[in-house]
């Protein structure tokens, strides 16, 4: 496939004509239309980001209303929509989408590859999370936003103790969200599956690579149990059905078991990938692969397969037999061994490496410290003795936040300034990321150390106020003051992104000296990614000559194609064609929206209206398309 | 993944028994894990304390042990798969890990991990009552 230098002029009017190919036109129809995966990707960046503010606003008045004994800031209602929405928010408007956002902008550049497996069907995805998060804020400003929590255990969630389209929104809109999170964990899986570069076998595959994988097939396993919960719920609630209803046969702890064979499979559903971005991060400032690959991937897949098997550590306090408790617990204290592997091969990357410190460095180090804490209390939450006597206090508040903001936020945060030039074409300013690194790690730790100790003194979680005399006062106002010193530093954290993407310096091709295959395309990467498919030969491509000169040197690939690899070796196996810019998967999103909102408002012939809409769309989405003869052969 | 034995029936068997050596050990933690968890609790919510007239602690001990010793049989595969791509490693000269031998030291460390959660968890049955909430 190489060319010689008689046809580097070929080779230019193939690259021009391929840049042709891709273009997509700047309008409003291609903004709506787009199927590229780094604009989608950008979308779930900002779409997730906007929705983390709005949750951290939630959060802030939390904080406010419990600053002092008997605040009066909030009401009880008030307060309860907002604990609910700010938890459901994080974890499902915030957490998994933004990860997912930095894996539909990273994973096809990191393999080689032009776009995603199913382009199409991942602009649908975006377009039904961004639908899903609209409904579920809007109903916070409408007042009627979830309030029962956000695991909403039943009975507390169910007739005739929640009335009102509360706990709807919550049901409908969470299953509406799964379609999405469902949708992109599919491509997530076939993407890095057929399309890897040719060479890239399983052994050289980017560690965030194995992230996105093993996190996608945990959200395929894990999300039915949710999806089935909520669905229970809302029939049980819209239509009479005793699912949760012990007096009419039914089983209130079903719903927790439900939940959380979801639930806690989420936690790493959210930290894996975050953990990936950390493994993605510190070859660059430690100039060194990352130590013990093989242990890592080895984590990588015994954590998702154990995170399975330790659900029931949320049920200790529900008079289950001891025994059956005893085989959770055994899996809660024993995954404990591959997170740490995880953590020593990190540590022992920046032990022998060369460590260039700088902004995303520093948000990495303060995800291995927050990490370690939040991971040290888990094992606490392990052992069933203490688990039930420090449980529904704020000491769980505080090792969830430990182990998600430390797990999740730190990196993503890390991630946002490492990969701002694959994502904008611009760097932002060093001095601005330290003073939010300082205050982020300040703010935090400032928030969230003290519910330790107001946890360890008894004070239960989800109360709106409290009386004075119980020894909490010092640590919750220590606790609000904190979260007002972390949002200084995530508010500094947003205006150096903005100020680097209005006017900061053009970044130069591969600005840290990256080793995956994104910082080997232009910065920022054509729409087609890289012209030539590259030829992976070891572990960290960007560093290997050899993909780098026959990225230079390679026939272009002609067309809107991508090629398929074989599964494990990844080696050449035939040409597809890519699908182009449509607006079907946006109206089918639309189409699966009035379908929602017919189901929360009780209109059912507008649900059967939008049911008839979706398949109509979906048909039209899947129609073969009229090809002519030339086309056709070619194809 | 790399054949087991030259022959033809090696050949046939060789990938199975590599995977098995792969996801051996997460299967049995699975199942074991199910069919105790589940078992224990459905049979002590029904006041019961046999399993079609087999005692309850009994059952417990099949679903602990059964599951053990398949997690034993995939690490003793992974652990021969490891050794032979490792020899192969040594003769390369990148001395690199392969794809099947990072598949074969994966399974080496999986299975080793399942075989402690089901002793560790399998340990309880011989000091709680089955049925004690």
């Amino acid at each position: 496939m190489t060319t010689t230098s008689a046809q580097a002029v070929p080779r230019a009017v193939a690259v021009a004509r391929l840049e042709e190919q891709w273009r997509e036109q700047r309008s409003l129809r291609s903004w709506f239309a787009t199927v590229d995966h780094k604009r989608i990707g950008r979308r779930y960046l900002v779409t997730a980001g906007a929705f983390f503010g709005l949750a951290g606003i939630d959060a802030l008045l939390l904080r406010t209303q419990l600053a002092r004994a008997g605040g009066d800031v909030l009401s009880p209602d008030q307060y309860n929509q907002l604990f609910t929405m700010h938890g459901t928010a994080m974890i499902f408007l915030f957490a998994t989408p933004m990860l997912f956002g930095f894996g539909n902008a990273l994973v096809p550049l990191m393999l080689g590859a032009r776009d995603m497996a199913f382009p199409r069907l991942n602009a649908f995805g975006y377009w039904v999370f961004l639908f899903a998060g609209l409904i579920m804020f809007s109903s916070q400003f409408l007042g009627v936003a979830p309030n029962g929590g956000w695991f909403a255990y039943v009975p507390l969630t169910d007739l005739p103790y929640s009335l009102g389209r509360n706990l709807d929104v919550y049901t409908l809109g969470l299953i509406f969200l799964g379609v999405s999170t469902t949708a992109g964990a599919i491509n997530f899986i076939v993407t890095s599956i057929k399309l890897r570069a040719p060479g890239m076998s399983l052994n050289r595959a980017p560690l965030f690579v194995w992230a996105i994988v093993a996190t996608s097939f945990m959200v395929l396993f894990a999300l039915p149990a949710l999806n089935a919960a909520n669905a229970l719920l809302f029939l049980d609630r819209r239509f009479g059905t005793h699912f949760f209803q012990p007096d009419a046969g039914g089983n209130t702890l079903l719903w927790q078991h439900l939940f959380w064979i979801f639930g806690h499979p989420d936690v790493y559903i959210i930290v894996l990938p975050a953990l990936g971005i950390v493994s993605a991060i510190l070859p660059a400032f430690c100039r060194r692969g990352v130590a013990a690959y093989p242990l890592v991937v080895l984590a990588t897949i015994t954590i998702a397969i154990i995170s399975f098997g330790v659900w029931v550590h949320h049920m200790f306090a529900t008079g289950l037999p001891s025994l059956s408790l005893s085989f959770f617990s055994a899996a809660s204290v024993l995954i404990t061994i591959p997170s740490g592997i995880q953590v020593f091969a990190w540590v022992a990357t920046m032990l022998f490496g060369r460590i260039v410190v700088r902004v995303p460095l520093l948000f990495v180090v303060g995800f291995i410290v927050t990490f370690v804490m939040g991971g040290v209390t888990g094992v606490m939450f392990g052992i069933t003795a203490f688990d039930m006597q420090i449980t529904d206090s704020y000491f769980v508040v505080a090792h969830f936040h430990y182990v998600l903001f430390g797990g999740a936020v730190f990196p993503i945060i890390g991630g946002l300034y490492y990969w701002l030039p694959v994502l904008t074409g611009k760097m932002a300013s060093e001095v601005l990321g330290r003073w939010a690194f300082g205050l982020v790690f300040g703010g935090f730790h400032l928030t969230f150390f003290p519910m330790h100790l107001s946890g360890l003194l008894g004070m239960p979680r989800r109360v709106y106020t409290y009386p004075t005399g119980l020894g909490w006062d010092p640590w919750n106002l220590l606790s609000t003051i904190g979260s007002y010193v972390l949002a200084v530093g995530l508010l500094l954290v947003v205006l150096s992104v903005v100020l680097a993407v209005a006017r900061g310096p053009r970044a130069a091709v591969d600005p840290w000296g990256g080793d995956t295959l994104e910082w080997a395309a232009t910065t920022p990467p054509r729409p087609y990614n890289f012209a030539s498919i590259p030829q992976v030969f070891g572990l960290h491509p960007a560093w290997d000559r050899r993909t780098l000169s026959r990225l230079e040197t390679d026939e272009v690939l002609p067309g809107h194609q991508a090629l398929l690899t074989s599964e494990l070796d990844a080696r050449p196996q035939r040409l597809v064609s890519m699908p182009e810019a449509s607006l079907r998967p946006l109206l089918a999103a639309l189409a699966l929206l009035v379908v929602v909102l017919g189901l929360l408002w009780a209109v059912y012939w507008l649900a059967i209206a939008g049911v008839v809409a979706t398949i109509v769309v979906v048909v039209g989405w899947l129609w073969p398309p009229q090809l002519t003869r030339a086309e056709a052969e070619a194809a | 993944m790399t054949t087991i034995r030259s022959t033809a029936r090696g050949r046939r068997l060789g990938p199975a028994f590599s995977w098995f050596g792969v996801v051996g050990g997460a299967v049995a933690w699975s199942v074991h894990l199910i069919a105790a968890w589940a078992v224990d609790e459905l049979t002590c919510g029904a006041g019961r304390a046999t399993v079609a007239g087999v005692p309850l602690v009994a059952v417990m001990w099949v679903a602990v042990i059964v599951p053990a010793l398949v997690t034993a049989a995939a690490l003793a595969v992974s652990a021969l798969v490891w050794r032979r791509e490792s020899a192969a490693a040594r003769q390369r000269a990148d001395r690199g890990y392969g794809r099947t031998g990072m598949l074969g030291l994966v399974g080496l460390g999986a299975n080793a991990l399942f075989l402690s959660i089901i002793v560790a968890g399998g340990a309880a049955v011989l000091v709680l009552p089955v049925c004690q909430p």
